[in-house]
Parts: C-alpha cells; structure tokens; sequence
C-alpha cells in the first residue's frame, strides 16, 4: 500500500531531516511511528499525505510513483487518506458538522447522504451537542475528537493520525484508540505519531521509532 | 472569523434538536476584496452605461441628420455677369420641376439666403452688396431618387452659374464621425473590461491568499481545483450582479436626469435626445433597455470566468 525507498527530504538548502527512509505498509496493518520532538515524524506524514514531494527517494503510494503522479491525480488519492493533524486544522468559520463532513462534501456527496453518518459520528466521539457549534469556541480536547472525526468519516485506506490523542484524557485516548483498532479490523492501515508510550503500550502493533532523520523498527514488544 | 473581523454566523452550541447549520460554501465570506470589488465594478457599468448611450445618443443623431441631408439636395445659382439670375433661377427650377424623383422645390428669396448668412457675418450693410447665390432648395423622393448625375449635367449646360449640392460630403464626414464616435466607444468598453478583469484578478488573489489554510486544508482533504474554483465562483457571482446592477442603474438615473435638466431651460439638445433614449416610443426605447440590460450580465460573466481563471491559475502556481 505505502512503499518507501531511500527516501531523502530538505527544506530549502537545509540539512536533510529525513534521510534513507525504506519501510512497507501493508494493507491492514497498524503502526505507531514515535521518536523524540523534531526527529522528523511530522515531515514524514506529511510526505505521505502528499502536502509535499521528497528530495530524493521513491514514495509508492496504493501502487503510484508519487514523483511522476501529474497534480490531477492527487486528489483521487488523498480521498483515499484520511488525516488527523497535529494543529487539527478545523475551518473557523464552518460548524463542527460541516468540519467532519468536508470531506464528503469535497468528493460531491450530498447532505442528504451523509447527514445523519456524519451526526451519529459526532454522537461518537462525544460532539452530538457541539454540531453547531463553531472550533473558536471547542476545548482542545474536543478539536482534536472533531478533527479525528474528520478523517475517519470517509472510512479512508489509510488513516495517518499525528498525535492524536495529545490533548485528550486517558480514557478518552483508550476510546480513540479503540476506534483507531476498530476501522483497523475493517481493513484500514493506520499510522499513528506519537508521544504516548501509554498508547503503544496498549497495543501489540509494530513501531517505527524516527530519530534524527533515520527510521528504525520495532515489533509490538519493544524488541529492535 | 472573517478578514473584516465579522463572524460569517453566530457562535456557540446548539440545543439539541436544533437544526443544522449550513452554509452553501465552504469558502469563507471575505469581505474587504470583495467590497471593493463590488464598489470598482459599479463605477465600471456606470461608466459603461454611460458610454453605450452616449454611442447610442449619436448613432440616432447621425441617423437623423443623414436621414434629413439624403431627403434634400440644393441648386446654388451664383450671379454671373450679363446673366439675369431670377431668369436663370426660373430656368433651374423649370429643369427640376421636370425631373422625375422630385417632390417639391422651393426658391429661397435673396432675403431668405442672407438670413443663412447671418449667424456667421452678423447683422450688416455689407451683407447688401455681397453676391449671395441664390437657393433652391429640393425634396427627393427617397423611394425612387431622381438622376442627379443628369440633373447635375443638364443645370450645368442650361443654368448660368448653377451647381447641384447633393451634401454628400457632409453626409460623409457625418458617417465618419459616427464611425470615429463608435470606434471611440468600443475602446472605452474594451478599456473597462481590461480594468474589471484586472480587478477581479486582483480580487480573486487577496481572497485566495487570505484564505491560504482553507485551500490548505481543502486539498488535503482531496478537494479538486474546480471544486475550491465553484467554491470562490459563488462570491464572485455576486459581487458581479450587484456592481453591475448597481452601475447600470446608476447610469440610467444620470441619462434620466439630463432628459429632466430640459424642463429647467437648460440646454435642450441633450435633454431631448436622452429623454428619447429612455422615454421615447417603445420600438425605439426597446433596443436601448435591452443594450442596458446586457451590462450586468456581462459584468456578472466577466468577474466568474476571470475569477474561475485566477484561481486555476493561482491554484497551479502555489499547491
């Protein structure tokens, strides 16, 4: 599904931040990539939410050369994705409904279609009462449940998450977690960053720790 | 929260059971660019309206005056020495009477050929002793014109001192006029959809770049050009129809008020010929109105498709 090949990335004529990155996600598998503040995980996801193009290196993504794909295919691929960012990324002047709803309202669904999915995924994530409500007014907490929300309502191939549950409580963190292993078992890959050693703790799946710009793997037990 | 500092809809959690909010874009309102856009694209269709009926005020004149000059030839008779002029002026007329074509001829007295004189030299005894041609002025049938090469011939060889005016100089230099007037507004027009289409580029870039993290966003979330460009297209259409509107109803007041100024003794030339344009009869008011009509909606088509290429345009340049 996601292929990485000596993969290389600058910004401007800076130092490489990622350097000789090779790994393979396959379909259905579930992964946490951790690794200290500005070892590049960030820069990672980004290269594989396609917000930008390595220096070097091959990026295959569902089978396609990310390097020669031409600007109109991209969106048919990022639909594909679904992302949580670390800064949520919420529109200020949409409503949390019409937050999680943009991307089924960006691939020409309409509200009649989606409305009530949409409603019962907020219900979900404990946002039902917050539908109307504008992100300038959500907690921290309840931007990054609507930001997840988000990026799960397309059911996506793959779902990369960047600390995800960063501004929640633990339980709530078990419950996104539980979601995250949920739209796993329905065949979603999923790639999360973070911090938490709680969270990968909870969970056997394989780890990919960045540092400095080199990746390096882990199975579910901590062994390298 | 929006560039003006507004919020587009009241904040806050909904009740339960309250419906849902909507909005019909997903592009934020922006409303400093799209003010002023607004605000430009008005002084635009009035400035427009202002020049297809000014265009329109001399195409009639310049019809009117052709129309009159075609309907009416003159034979001058200068005084030639020996020669009688009222016996040569009965010879001309005699010729005319007998052409075909002719609907009426009228000798103007030497008295009335001063009096054309009078604008330009005054009102002065030297007027007596200058040797004023005579005037015969002649009404053609415009539906079977007599042969004005034959009369031309046949007052030449006849009519001491006679020359056949036809004023087909004058006509020409009134088309010409026409032309040059029409080419002149056309150029106008041409110079304010460059302006309009400037603007709305212009416009389309600051709402763009004020939005960045929108698009951003927008993108990774698989949004494709033409959707973010439907999305911007909507705030433009708008903004189209109301600088139009506004524009053009603003230059239909001024035309109205101008066609008012002759009731107040003003000058009445203008006042009449507008009033004409925009109170005359129906058949003729008709072509005006729709002309007027069409400036909004080309305003409307100008701000959408430039909008639509700047933001394609923009779109590739920054993603």
């Amino acid at each position: 599904m996601v292929r990485f090949e000596n993969v290389g990335l600058r910004y401007g004529k800076g130092p490489e931040v990622l350097r000789d990155i090779t790994f393979e996600l396959e379909p259905g598998s579930f992964q946490f990539l951790t690794g200290p503040s500005g070892a590049g995980k960030t820069s990672l996801l980004r290269l594989l939410f396609l917000a930008m193009r390595p220096t070097r290196g091959l990026i295959t993504l569902f089978g396609r050369d990310v390097a020669t794909m031409s600007r109109s295919h991209m969106p048919d691929l990022r639909r594909r994705i679904g992302t949580v960012f670390q800064d949520f990324r919420l529109l200020d002047h949409l409503t949390t409904f019409e937050n999680v709803a943009l991307p089924l309202r960006v691939a020409g669904e309409k509200p009649e279609s989606y409305r009530d999915n949409v409603l019962e995924l907020l219900n979900w994530v404990g946002l039902a009462d917050h539908a109307n409500a504008y992100p300038p007014v959500l907690s921290g907490g309840e931007k990054q449940r609507a930001a997840i929300a988000r990026a799960v309502v397309t059911r996506p191939e793959l779902l990369l998450a960047d600390e995800p549950t960063g501004n929640v409580d633990p339980a709530l963190a078990m419950r996104l977690l539980r979601l995250f292993v949920e739209l796993n078992r329905f065949g979603t890959t999923v790639l999360i960053a973070t911090h938490d050693t709680h969270l990968i703790a909870q969970s056997t799946a394989q780890v990919m720790n960045l540092d400095k710009g080199v990746l390096t793997f882990k199975d579910g037990n901590g062994a390298s | 929260m929006n560039l003006t500092g507004k919020r587009d809809k009241p904040q806050g959690f909904a009740p339960p059971g309250t419906a849902l909010v909507e909005t019909n874009t997903v592009m934020p309102r922006v409303q400093a660019p799209l003010r002023t856009l607004v605000l430009a694209l008005t002084v635009m269709c009035y400035l427009a309206a202002i020049a297809i009926g000014a265009m329109l005020l001399i195409n009639r004149a310049v019809e009117g005056w052709t129309s009159d000059i075609a309907g009416e030839i003159t034979v001058q008779v200068r005084e030639i020495e020996g020669a009688d002029i009222e016996q040569e002026l009965a010879k001309a007329a005699t010729i005319i009477n007998e052409t075909s074509g002719i609907l009426a001829i009228r000798v103007l007295s030497r008295g009335e050929g001063l009096g054309l004189l009078e604008p330009w030299l005054g009102k002065t005894a030297i007027l007596d002793e200058l040797p004023v041609p005579r005037l015969i002025a002649i009404t053609v049938d415009r539906a079977a014109p007599p042969d004005l090469q034959t009369l031309r011939v046949k007052l030449a060889q006849s009519v001491k001192g006679a020359v056949l005016d036809t004023h087909r100089r004058w006509q020409g230099e009134l088309t010409a006029m026409a032309s040059t007037m029409r080419w002149l507004a056309g150029a106008v027009l041409l110079l304010i959809s460059g302006c309009a289409v400037a603007l709305v580029v212009f416009a389309t870039r600051t709402a763009l770049d004020a939005n960045r993290d929108v698009l951003e966003v927008l993108y990774l979330v698989g949004a494709r050009d033409r959707f973010i460009a439907s999305q911007v297209e909507r705030r433009f259409l708008t903004a189209g129809l109301r600088g139009g509107m506004a524009g053009t109803l603003a230059g239909l007041l001024t035309f109205a008020l101008m066609s008012a100024t002759g009731r107040f003794g003003a000058p009445s030339g203008l006042a009449e010929a507008s009033s004409r344009l925009l109170f005359g009869p129906p058949e003729t008011t008709y072509a005006a109105y729709l002309v007027f009509a069409i400036i909004p909606l080309v305003a409307t088509v100008i701000a959408l498709m430039t909008a639509r290429w700047a933001v394609f345009r923009i779109l590739r340049s920054i993603f």
